[in-house]
C-alpha cells in the first residue's frame, strides 16, 4: 500500500497543473500564443501528419466502444409483453436461411438503436488530448455530453480550436474540455461512460488514477481503456521499431516499466472492486500500410479493456 | 476597428453558404442511387443531403404515372449482383416498372473473320438462372426518384434535390474568406483566415440559382468531365478509342424467346442487339468516327437492314454496302444486295448461329457518343469523394458501365455508414479512403480486361485472327474458365 506517496504525488501533480494553468490564462489572449495553438491543432488533427497512427487507432476504439455498448445492450426487460419482446434464438444464428436470419439480426439492430437514441449518454474523456476520441464520441445521436479531461494546457487549447471545424459540435455544446486531473472532478459528477485511452502506462500510480476514475461511474456504466502488455514484444512493437526505427511516434514515448499486463488490472477489479466487471479486454496491433487490427489475445502486445459497474 | 470586423461578419451572414453534410452533383443513377442510399440507412439517414442536376429532372418524375409508348435508347445492362444492392440496400427495385425490363440469360460472341470461332455463356453455368437484365437508364432514375420520395414521407431530414441547377464554382473555403475580404474591405486582409466561418474546411459550392452550399462531403457523381474531380485536383488517365458507339431502339421481326444478348465483333468495333421485351431490342454499335456518322444519317429503312448485314455478313461485303451507302445513305439498291448475300447462307444456319433479323427501327432513336477508357489516380480527397463516371469510364461491350457506379455506391456507402458508426467526420479522408480502397482495384480489373478486348477484336491481322479464334475455341470448351468469366460479367 502507497496511498501517502499517492496523495503526495497527486499534490504535486496538481501543484504543477496549477502553474501552469496560470500561466496559460496569462498568454491566451497574446496573438502569439494563438499562432502557436494553431499550429498545433493543426498538426494534432492532420490526419497524414505524425499523430496518424492515432488517429487510425481510434477507429478501433470507436468500434471497440460501440460493439461492448450496443451489444451488452439488454433487449427485453422483465416486464416486457411477450408480444413486444424481441426474439433471441438460443441456438446459432447461422443455423437459419438467410432471410430469416437477416430479419431477426434486423429486428435486433432496430431495437439496439431505438434503446440507444433514448439513453442520452454522459461520457468523460480522460487524457483527451487534442480530442480525438472525444469528438467522435460527441458526434454519436445517442451521446449527450462529453466532458474532455487532460493535464497539458496546450492540447486542451488545439481541442478548443478544432472543436470550432465542426458546426455540430461547434453548435449543439455537446463539448467541453477542462485542464483537470481525475482526481479533481468533483464527487457529484457521474458518467455513463468513461474513457482511459493509452493513458495508464503513463502514470505513475494507475491503479489509483482506475479507482478515481471509477467512482464516477453511474451503475450500469462503462469504463473503457487501453494500454501495453509488459512484456518483450511491446517492447519490440512500441519502442523498439515504433520509437527508434520506424519512428512514427517520439523517442521517449514509452517506458516499458510503466506498461501493465492485461491480467493485473483484471486481478485488480476482481479484488478491489467487486461493483465491477471486466466484461472484455481484446489485444490489437498496428500493421504498416493497413492499420490497427484486432489479434487473437488480449495478453501480448497493445490491449484494449471494457470494465462495467454491475452495483 | 473591431466594430468593423463585426459589421464585415454581420454583412457576411446574408451571403454565407447554407451547410449540407453532403452534397451530390449530378442526377444520374449513379448521384441519385447514392442520395437513395443515404437516406435508406439508419446510420446515415440523418445526414443532410442535397442533390444538385444541372438538367431537368421532369422526365424522369413524369416516367412513373406516364411512362413513354417506345423503348427510350439509353438502355442498361444490370448484374444481378446490382439488383440485389438495388432490392435490399436502396430500396428502389420495388419501384421499378419491371414490365420494362428484359431478364437475358446468355450471351453469344462471335467473330467476324471467322463465324465458327464463338464463345456462349451461359447463367444456368454458374445457378443463377439469370445473366443480367436489360433495363432503360430513365426507369432506374425514376425508381429512385420514387424512392426518395418514399423516405422523404417519413424522414425528419428529408433528401432535397435541385434540378436546373448548374454548378458555377467550386471553391475552397480560404479562397472564399479572401476573395470575400477583398470585395468589401480590402484592408482587413490581415483578419486570421481561421476566424469566422472559414474555420470551416469544406468547399464551397456555387449553384445558377444564386445559392451557394457549404459540404462536409462533396460527391462527384457529375460524368467524364467532373467539375468535382477536377477541384479535388484528381488525375485521370486514359485514352479516347477513336470510336464512336451507335445506340438505337428496334423492332424484331417477332419475339425472341430465346432471351439471348448477340454481340459481334467486326473490325470497326462490336456490334451487339440485346432484347427487350416483346419484339423490341436495343443495339449498340462501336465504330469509327466515319462510319458511325454514317450509321446516323442511314435512311431509316435501310438502317434495319444494314444490322441484319453486320451481324451476318462477312466483311468484305459490308465494306462495299457501307461504300454505297456513303455515296447515297438513301440508296435502296441496298436492300437488294444485302438480300441477295443473306440468301447465300443456309436458312438452318441463320436460325440457329445468328440473331433474329431486324424489322424496324424506332424513329428517332439513334445516338452517336465517344468511346473511351478513363481511370481516376484516386477516388477520394479531403471532403471529396467520386463515384461513377466522374471516376472511371468503360468501354460498353462489356456492359459494365453501370453496374461499376453502384458497385462504387455500395462501397462508398459502406465506408460511410462505417464511419458515421464510429462518430467519425463522413468528409474526413479517414473515413473515406477506405472507398478508395475497396472500389478501385475491382474497376481497374475490368477496365483493363474491357480495354484489352477492344484491342484484340479490333484487328484483322491474320496471325492475331488465328489467335484470337483458336482462343474463343478453346475457352468456350474450357469450363472451368468460362464459369470465372460469366461471374466477372454478372457481378459475382
Amino acid at each position: 500500500m502507497r496511498p501517502v506517496t499517492a496523495t503526495a504525488a497527486f499534490s504535486r501533480l496538481a501543484r504543477q497543473v496549477q502553474g501552469r494553468r496560470w500561466a496559460s490564462k496569462l498568454t491566451t489572449a497574446s496573438e502569439d500564443e494563438l499562432k502557436h495553438f494553431n499550429a498545433l491543432a493543426s498538426t494534432w488533427w492532420d490526419v497524414n501528419g505524425p499523430q496518424r497512427i492515432l488517429h487510425k487507432m481510434n477507429l478501433l476504439r470507436m468500434d471497440f466502444i460501440v460493439d461492448t455498448i450496443r451489444t451488452n445492450l439488454q433487449l427485453n426487460s422483465k416486464d416486457t409483453p411477450e408480444e413486444e419482446s424481441i426474439y433471441i434464438p438460443p441456438y446459432n444464428l447461422d443455423l437459419l436461411p438467410r432471410p430469416i436470419r437477416l430479419r431477426i439480426v434486423d429486428e435486433q439492430e432496430l431495437k439496439r438503436d431505438e434503446l440507444l437514441d433514448e439513453s442520452k449518454l454522459q461520457v468523460l474523456d480522460v487524457g483527451c488530448g487534442g480530442g480525438i476520441l472525444a469528438e467522435s464520441m460527441a458526434r454519436l445521436k445517442y451521446v449527450d455530453h462529453v466532458k474532455g479531461i487532460d493535464l497539458s494546457p496546450d492540447v486542451i487549447e488545439a481541442a478548443k480550436l478544432h472543436m470550432k471545424k465542426d458546426p455540430i459540435l461547434r453548435d449543439q455544446g455537446k463539448i467541453s474540455y477542462e485542464l483537470q486531473a481525475i482526481e479533481d472532478v468533483k464527487d457529484t459528477e457521474k458518467y455513463d461512460v468513461i474513457t482511459m485511452f493509452e493513458m495508464l502506462e503513463h502514470v505513475k500510480y494507475p491503479a489509483q488514477v482506475l479507482s478515481a476514475a471509477m467512482d464516477h461511474l453511474e451503475v450500469g456504466g462503462w469504463l473503457f481503456l487501453s494500454t501495453i502488455n509488459r512484456d518483450p514484444i511491446s517492447w519490440f512493437t512500441t519502442i523498439f521499431m515504433g520509437e527508434h526505427i520506424l519512428r512514427i511516434v517520439p523517442v521517449g514515448t514509452h517506458n516499458v516499466e510503466k506498461y501493465i499486463n492485461e491480467y493485473e488490472i483484471s486481478d485488480w477489479v476482481k479484488t478491489n472492486r467487486p461493483d465491477f466487471v471486466v466484461t472484455d479486454s481484446k489485444g490489437c496491433i498496428y500493421l504498416p500500410a493497413y492499420g490497427w487490427k484486432f489479434t487473437e489475445t488480449a495478453l501480448v502486445g497493445n490491449y484494449f479493456m471494457a470494465i462495467r459497474r454491475v452495483k | 476597428m473591431w466594430k468593423a470586423v463585426r459589421t464585415l461578419t454581420s454583412r457576411a451572414t446574408t451571403s454565407q453558404p447554407r451547410l449540407r453534410d453532403v452534397v451530390i452533383i449530378g442526377g444520374g443513377p449513379a448521384g441519385l442511387s447514392l442520395l437513395a442510399a443515404l437516406k435508406s440507412s439508419r446510420v446515415t439517414r440523418d445526414l443532410q443531403c442535397t442533390l444538385v442536376e444541372g438538367g431537368s429532372l421532369a422526365s424522369v418524375q413524369n416516367f412513373a404515372s406516364n411512362p413513354p409508348e417506345e423503348y427510350t435508347n439509353r438502355v442498361v445492362s444490370l448484374t444481378p449482383k446490382t439488383i440485389e444492392f438495388m432490392q435490399e440496400k436502396i430500396g428502389n427495385w420495388a419501384y421499378i416498372n419491371e414490365e420494362r425490363v428484359k431478364v437475358y440469360d446468355s450471351i453469344v460472341a462471335y467473330d467476324s473473320q471467322d463465324s465458327d470461332s464463338r464463345i456462349s455463356f451461359d447463367a444456368s453455368a454458374i445457378g443463377t438462372g439469370t445473366l443480367a437484365a436489360m433495363c432503360e437508364n430513365i426507369n432506374i432514375q425514376a425508381s429512385l426518384w420514387e424512392r426518395i420520395q418514399e423516405l422523404n414521407m417519413t424522414s425528419d431530414v428529408p433528401a432535397e434535390i435541385m434540378d436546373n441547377v448548374k454548378v458555377e464554382k467550386i471553391q475552397s473555403p480560404v479562397e472564399f474568406s479572401a476573395s470575400e475580404a477583398l470585395d468589401e474591405l480590402p484592408d482587413l486582409l490581415e483578419v486570421d483566415p481561421t476566424d469566422g466561418m472559414s474555420e470551416l474546411d469544406w468547399p464551397i459550392i456555387h449553384l445558377s440559382n444564386g445559392e451557394s452550399l457549404q459540404a462536409r462531403l462533396l460527391v462527384g457523381a457529375d460524368g467524364y468531365n467532373s467539375p468535382a474531380r477536377k477541384f479535388a485536383g484528381i488525375q485521370s488517365r486514359g485514352w479516347m478509342y477513336d470510336r464512336f458507339g451507335v445506340v438505337a431502339t428496334i423492332k424484331l421481326c417477332y419475339e425472341d424467346y430465346r432471351s439471348i444478348g448477340w454481340q459481334r465483333f467486326l473490325t470497326t468495333g462490336p456490334l451487339a442487339i440485346l432484347p427487350l421485351r416483346d419484339d423490341n431490342a436495343t443495339i449498340v454499335w462501336s465504330s469509327t468516327p466515319e462510319l458511325s456518322q454514317l450509321l446516323l444519317k442511314v435512311d431509316p429503312e435501310i438502317f434495319p437492314h444494314l444490322v441484319n448485314a453486320a451481324m451476318t455478313l462477312e466483311e468484305v461485303d459490308l465494306n462495299y454496302i457501307y461504300k454505297l451507302l456513303e455515296v447515297d445513305p438513301s440508296d435502296k439498291s441496298v436492300l437488294g444486295e444485302i438480300e441477295w448475300r443473306l440468301s447465300k447462307i443456309k436458312l438452318l444456319e441463320l436460325d440457329s448461329k445468328y440473331p433474329l433479323p431486324v424489322r424496324e427501327l424506332v424513329e428517332g432513336s439513334r445516338a452517336r457518343f465517344p468511346l473511351k477508357m478513363s481511370h481516376a489516380d484516386t477516388y477520394v480527397a479531403p471532403r471529396v469523394a467520386l463515384i461513377g463516371d466522374a471516376a472511371h469510364t468503360i468501354h460498353p461491350l462489356a456492359g459494365q458501365g453501370l453496374n461499376m457506379g453502384q458497385t462504387d455506391v455500395a462501397h462508398l456507402m459502406a465506408a460511410l455508414e462505417k464511419g458515421a458508426k464510429r462518430g467519425m467526420d463522413v468528409g474526413s479522408t479517414l473515413v473515406l479512403e477506405e472507398y478508395y480502397a475497396n472500389a478501385w482495384p475491382g474497376n481497374h480489373v475490368l477496365l483493363g480486361v474491357c480495354d484489352k478486348l477492344h484491342k484484340i477484336f479490333s484487328t484483322d491481322f491474320t496471325p492475331l485472327v488465328y489467335l484470337r479464334g483458336f482462343g474463343m475455341k478453346t475457352l468456350n470448351s474450357l469450363g472451368v474458365v468460362k464459369d470465372l468469366m460469366i461471374k466477372l460479367v454478372s457481378g459475382n
